[in-house]
């Protein structure tokens, strides 16, 4: 019982972040300067269709009414049309178009970073003091100095124009092919992988050293149990709590990153779309990307404390 | 620890005593050097075109080569460093200092405040931080001023609830109350008694924001969205480098690296300072 009502407490508290980040959005979007008619409609657009454009996109009411509108249309999936980007096109259509294709390298991305740091976290905790140690710690140190649309670009002079193994840009979507889409999306899912990797590897390290040394781990070791029954069944269940909350942490700044990358590659996504909004100044499209972010940052979050709760159980108290 | 027996020997003893920290040190020491004085040693300015070398290979004439209206890629990584550096040091220390000022009054205060004062914090801090960061470009507009603020809105919530949470540790310490009773004003107890002793972990998080900082001015600027040509930043000679990164890689390569060195030696840095100021990670990791 306690667990579903943990889940329900965290599902309302994500839904009233949300509502207060479309407030927020909201009103942070009537802070940028120039006229929303003009910027659709240009410079040389007459005070009567300005006048008109204002009526039906309900600029001419007053702003909480506006907000009322805009999130009301939210709630029924009416993000607005886009103006200048797609013209005309609902945003949502949009946004149902790209969302696989963000989700996919997210998620490649961090599962990249999950294996690599799994791997270079627990030899380094292993190993501690070592040569093998001091290899993963210093390369995490230097992952985490990575900036990914640095390494992106590096990763293309290596793999596609020094090896010829990997396609440099273009992007299959997963929903056309799959495996297209593992192989054209390897190459920006490390870049924004390595990074985090390191993140996570150092976390996972000083987990694994401060349970090694608990006294249940002692305990487990005098009853003459295999030193691998001892780290997956005692030492890696209890360190993998920090470790999975870092993910959750860090998933603000690796969904940051599919921003740049995305254009990089060229991969339709909602990072590249946020962006050409920006410059377009598609304001309907820019408003809709920052609460799709917003509600993906919380998603994983969500996903991050139901997985913390299984692990310990006490936390849905 | 109180704030009186901090001793400057001390600190630069313990800094050299700890690996991390010399050689996070000696990097942003030798790239501030190479910073200052790097764009008067170079025999070109970063803005000076030579179309009779263009696109040239590094070599020692040109140790980054040229870009492709054969301008020096060296003066200009070196001027574009300064810049860049200069836009996130003002930019992380605004947002430091007024997210320490929200978090410790919040904290201090307590009452309604606090909640609705970390609800907003949690808000900000559910927003992908690059996605934030861009955003408040279209707000404010583009160009160096723009990145400044933006960087400092950024990073605001980290501090503050840090300030707030570190504030919460020291609030209920006898050498506050103690102040508390001698009458006081909170205004007055804030600066002197909590400010120095949440110091060393503002401190901290301070050259990790300097570290990620770089990073967003980097980005927006390659975007285009912030340090607008022909001024150079790192962003902005990596966007130049793109252009035709096919061919001729190296400009893109060489200046992203000597960000990577920048942030390596901040991070490093950032290692180091936190093992020396903050006690209670220490004996973890001695540990």
């Amino acid at each position: 019982m306690g667990f579903i009502w943990y889940l329900i407490i965290r599902l309302g508290g994500a839904l009233v972040t949300i509502a207060i980040g479309a407030v927020f959005v909201f009103i942070l979007m009537q802070l940028i300067p120039g006229d929303p008619a003009i910027a659709a409609l240009g410079e040389n657009a007459t005070d009567e269709n300005v006048a008109a454009f204002r009526r039906v996109h309900g600029l001419d009411q007053p702003l909480p009414v506006q907000f009322w509108i805009w999130l009301t249309g939210i709630v029924q999936g009416d993000f607005g049309t886009s103006i200048t980007l797609a013209q005309g096109y609902p945003v949502w259509d949009l946004m149902v178009q790209r969302l696989p294709n963000t989700l996919f390298i997210a998620v490649y991305a961090l599962l990249i970073a999950v294996v690599i740091a799994f791997f270079a976290g627990s030899i380094a905790a292993l190993r501690q003091g070592k040569m093998s140690d001091t290899a993963a710690t210093s390369a995490s140190v230097l992952g985490i100095s990575m900036p990914d649309f640095w390494l992106s670009y590096v990763l293309i002079l290596v793999f596609s124009l020094g090896l010829g193994v990997l396609p440099a840009f273009g992007f299959t979507s997963p929903m056309v092919s799959f495996s297209g889409a593992l192989v054209n999306g390897a190459l920006p899912a490390f870049a924004i992988a390595a990074p985090m990797a390191g993140v996570f590897a150092r976390i996972l390290r000083a987990a694994l050293l401060e349970t090694k040394r608990r006294d249940y781990v002692t305990a487990a070791r005098s009853f003459g149990f295999r030193d691998t029954f001892v780290y997956m069944h005692y030492i890696f269940r209890n360190a993998l709590i920090p470790f999975v909350t870092v993910i959750g942490v860090q998933v603000r700044y690796l969904v940051g990153g599919t921003v740049i990358i995305e254009r990089i590659f060229g991969i339709a996504g909602l990072g590249s779309m946020m962006v050409d909004g920006a410059f377009g100044r598609d304001y309907a499209v820019v408003q809709a990307c920052m609460l799709a972010f917003l509600v993906f940052v919380l998603g994983v979050n969500l996903i991050v404390d139901i997985i913390c709760a299984f692990l310990d159980p006490r936390r849905t108290h | 620890m109180a704030s009186s027996t901090f001793s400057p020997k001390r600190f630069a003893r313990d800094v050299l005593r700890n690996r991390s920290a010399t050689a996070g040190v000696a990097i942003i020491g030798f790239m501030t050097l190479a910073m200052i004085f790097g764009p008067s040693i170079l025999p070109y300015d970063p803005n000076d075109m030579d179309f009779m070398a263009i696109l040239e290979v590094p070599s020692w004439t040109h140790p980054f080569g040229t870009d492709a209206v054969g301008r020096d890629v060296l003066a200009r990584v070196l001027y574009g460093a300064r810049i860049s550096m200069l836009v996130t040091i003002v930019g992380v220390a605004l947002g430091g200092a007024a997210g320490t000022l929200i978090g410790m009054t919040s904290g201090f205060v307590g009452t309604w405040v606090d909640p609705v004062v970390m609800r907003i914090v949690d808000l900000l801090m559910a927003f992908p931080i690059f996605v934030l960061a861009l955003f408040l470009m279209l707000v404010l507009g583009f160009g160096i001023q723009p990145v400044i603020f933006a960087i400092a809105l950024v990073y605001v919530p980290n501090f503050a609830r840090l300030a707030r949470n570190t504030t919460l540790s020291v609030k209920e310490e006898p050498y506050v109350q103690a102040a508390r009773l001698m009458g006081q004003s909170n205004l007055r107890i804030m600066l002197r008694e909590i400010l120095p002793n949440i110091a060393a972990p503002m401190f901290v998080q301070l050259t990790v924001g300097f570290a990620f900082g770089i990073v967003i001015e980097a980005g927006l600027s390659f975007l285009g969205l912030g340090v607008q040509p022909p001024d150079p930043s790192l962003g902005v000679v990596m966007a130049d480098g793109k252009d035709y990164f096919l061919a001729h890689p190296w400009v893109i390569t060489l200046t992203g690296l000597t960000l990577m060195v920048i942030i390596l030696g901040l991070n490093l840095l950032g290692d180091g300072l936190r093992d020396i100021l903050d006690p209670r990670l220490r004996k973890r990791s001695m540990a």
